[in-house]
């Protein structure tokens, strides 16, 4: 059984719903690496299960995970 | 599209690019309009993504997009999230592009604008894109594994070891060395320190608004910040023209490194969310938007190239902004852009993990790859649209001045006083003679370029405030590389003691931070005071030698790739890595031996050592102890990579003479639950 389709999950058709700053919003997250709870919410809620972490849990566990990476020179 | 049309557009861009590749290496004397640089570049650039890393995705790697990634089958909402590729594009590119494939091409613009160029179109196609390809690949197979571990499990362990002290070396120089770009930047300079000191509370308040008190309210946060800094830049002006004010803004080179070592060790010890991430977002934001202004600014104006194809320093090799010849030299000024070992450091570090299918890597690390190098091509353009007077005017100090000046009158670079006086009261400076680094020439270089296109607006007030705004878009992400950097060194010092005192390795232990950000400080700190009071500017001598780090962890990378596709059975095309892999090591060792053997002062460590003895200045003895560091530093880069190099070519015999049997550690083979081809 597909879980999702490709287009779906990597295109942003889930997303097509919400109104434009959002989505905007959620791209601009995604290039600049923050952090994104709605779109944790709606990885939990296709998964099939209830949200481990509050949004104070998760952006504190985003922020600790960003300050191992590099960046280049 | 039709084959023939496809024929005919290709052979169209390919004769294009070819042609602008004729105007640029047959000009002599006359002027070359910019444009025929960026033809040139966008067209091998076109053929080269096309053809080649086509070739890699579908020939070499064998991309499957019926193979799940990492970020569909661990998909977990944060690390491991399934991208858009265009989104991820983006994401990787703001990564890898920082102040290198800016600061590296105005450099070694002093041998004229051909070599720099030609380096690094031809590099980034054959070199560069390819090492982030293979790297991102390997990576992406592995679960997303790092460079490190991937050497360790493919080639063996000590490759491994190797690898990571590398990097933990690399780091050490790269963070001195853009450092010293920042400071000799902001030495006697009110408006651009109070700029960038502005930049310290603003992400302060950025941090606490978005973790305390709007969690996760990042697009408010960046808009509120972005808001300050350009106040901030105008603030700055006033401030520069107020005599109570300016001078408490007003600093030498000397204390401005310490304030920079205060800062990154500050940097390093303060949660994240509070300074790191905050300024990150912020230097995100203004590097996208000012790479893509330029970029229009420089299509819509055109300007004609000032510096020479070439120059005598290309053969005489006794360039007053660094010493030595076209070769070595030319290919370890430019890593960035055309190839540059950190990538391999982002090509397995988050980006793998977000790739929704194989194939998108193509687009993400070969593509992104290209771009950089673009943004390299337009610092080349705006470092060669300046007057060459005025470009060895900025970049060299008085005492390489001196030597290099009879060269310089009969090539015609010459500049006089009160022309010099008259750019730096136009850009707001009291003085632009002697800021080595790069920094301010690219700066004068940008800001001439927008005052050109905003010149309807105002004259001289707008170049004063593109020119800083030009530093602060320079300084703001130098100074992002230099928190992640001290902290990302902190973490590897930490790991590395923890082996033989494992509470060390506890990454929350204060006495452990505190002591390994102390550590990390001193040791990039000691290298940048050492350039600071460097008669010759210090760029002459760490801007090599963090050349040759660079090139030499491309070389690791490579060595990996290479190792991966030999055991994957793929050894008839293992030259895609294995030939840029022979150029880097013949580049850099040579490079190398000539920084540490040569028996020119200028040019070798010993022979600048040798001539230092029996001098009365005061600081001999601490010169002379430099320059012998110095040397230490580049044979232990040469020796680490020769170690690598060896076990590598250990490892393929071994495969390929069937002594050993090829394993490779590739997550396993899981179909896609997505559906494909849609």
């Amino acid at each position: 059984m597909r879980r999702e389709t490709e287009r779906d999950a990597r295109c942003g058709m889930r997303d097509a719903a919400l109104p434009f700053p959002t989505r905007l919003m959620r791209v601009v997250r995604r290039i600049i690496g923050a952090p994104d709870y709605r779109a944790y919410l709606e990885h939990c809620r296709a998964a099939g299960h209830a949200p481990r972490l509050t949004e104070r849990e998760y952006v504190k566990e985003f922020f600790d995970s960003k300050g191992t990476a590099g960046r280049c020179c | 599209m039709q084959p023939l049309a496809s024929l005919l557009v290709w052979s169209g861009i390919s004769v294009l690019g070819a042609a602008a590749f004729g105007v640029l290496a047959l000009s002599r004397g006359e002027t070359v309009n910019a444009a025929w640089l960026l033809t040139a570049a966008i067209c091998t650039y076109a053929v080269g993504y096309r053809f080649y890393s086509r070739f890699l995705a579908t020939r070499v790697f064998g991309l499957d997009d019926r193979r799940a990634t990492p970020a569909e089958r661990r998909n977990n909402g944060r690390d491991f999230v399934p991208t858009n590729k265009w989104v991820l594009f983006g994401h990787h590119f703001a990564a890898i592009a920082g102040a290198g494939p800016l600061v590296g091409p105005v450099l070694a613009a002093q041998f004229g604008f051909l070599p720099g160029t030609l380096w690094l179109v031809i590099g980034v196609v054959l070199g560069g894109a390819v090492q982030d390809f293979v790297i991102l690949f390997c990576s992406l197979r592995r679960d997303g594994k790092s460079l490190g571990q991937m050497a360790k499990e493919e080639v063996n362990p000590a490759a491994g070891a190797t690898a990571m002290l590398a990097v933990l070396f690399i780091m050490i120089i790269l963070l001195a060395v853009l450092a010293l770009i920042v400071v000799n930047a902001l030495k006697a300079s009110p408006w651009g320190l109070f700029t960038i000191a502005c930049t310290i509370p603003i992400a302060l308040l950025m941090g606490w608004w978005m973790k305390r008190w709007r969690p996760g309210s990042v697009g408010e946060a960046s808009a509120v910040g972005a808001v300050l800094l350009l106040g901030a830049l105008v603030a700055g002006g006033w401030v520069a023209g107020q005599p109570h004010l300016a001078p408490l803004f007003t600093h030498s080179a000397t204390a401005l490194t310490w304030m920079m070592m205060g800062y990154g060790f500050i940097a390093s010890v303060l949660p994240v969310w509070m300074l790191l991430c905050p300024r990150d977002y912020l230097s995100t934001f203004l590097k996208i938007t000012t790479i893509l202004v330029l970029a229009i600014a420089i299509l819509v104006i055109l300007p004609p190239l000032r510096m020479p194809a070439l120059t005598p320093f290309a053969s005489l090799g006794e360039g007053p902004v660094f010493a030595g010849k076209l070769f070595p030299f030319a290919f370890i000024t430019i890593a960035c852009g055309a190839i540059s070992g950190f990538h391999s450091l982002v090509a397995s570090g988050t980006t793998p993990k977000m790739i929704a299918r194989e194939s998108d890597a193509r687009l993400i690390g070969y593509g992104g790859m290209l771009m950089e190098s673009f943004v390299g091509v337009m610092a080349m353009i705006a470092a060669c649209t300046l007057d060459p007077g005025v470009y060895f005017a900025m970049n060299t100090t008085p005492a390489a001045l001196a030597q290099a000046s009879q060269v310089l009158g009969q090539a015609g670079f010459v500049v006089t006083p009160d022309f010099m006086r008259e750019l730096a009261a136009r850009m707001g400076e009291t003085t632009l003679l002697a800021r080595s680094g790069g920094a301010p020439s690219l700066a004068v270089g940008i800001a001439q370029i927008f005052a050109g296109a905003t010149s309807v607006l105002g004259g001289k007030t707008l170049d004063a405030l593109w020119y800083h705004f030009a530093i602060m878009f320079e300084a703001l992400f130098i100074l992002t590389t230099i928190d992640t950097g001290t902290r990302v060194g902190r973490f590897m010092l930490q790991e590395i003691v923890g082996h033989v005192w494992p509470r060390f390795a506890e990454t929350s232990w204060y006495p452990s931070v505190i002591a390994s950000s102390a550590l990390v400080v001193a040791g990039w700190g000691y290298f940048l005071y050492q350039g600071v009071v460097d008669p010759l500017g210090g760029i002459n001598s760490l801007w090599p030698l963090f050349g040759i780090s660079n090139q030499l962890l491309a070389a690791v990378a490579l060595c990996v790739g290479t190792t991966i596709l030999i055991k994957m059975g793929r050894a008839r095309y293992a030259w895609v890595t294995a030939a840029p892999l022979a150029w880097l090591v013949t580049v850099t060792m040579t490079a190398g031996w000539q920084k540490v053997f040569s028996a020119d002062p200028r040019l070798g460590f010993l022979a600048h050592a040798a001539s230092l003895a029996g001098s009365a200045n005061p600081d001999t003895a601490r010169l002379i102890f430099n320059d012998r560091l110095n040397t230490f530093v580049a044979l232990l880069f040469m020796t680490i990579v020769t170690v690598l190099i060896v076990t590598s070519l250990r490892e393929w015999w071994l495969v390929l003479s069937r002594r050993k049997t090829a394993v490779v550690h590739e997550a396993p083979y899981v179909e896609t639950g997505y559906a494909t081809g849609d």
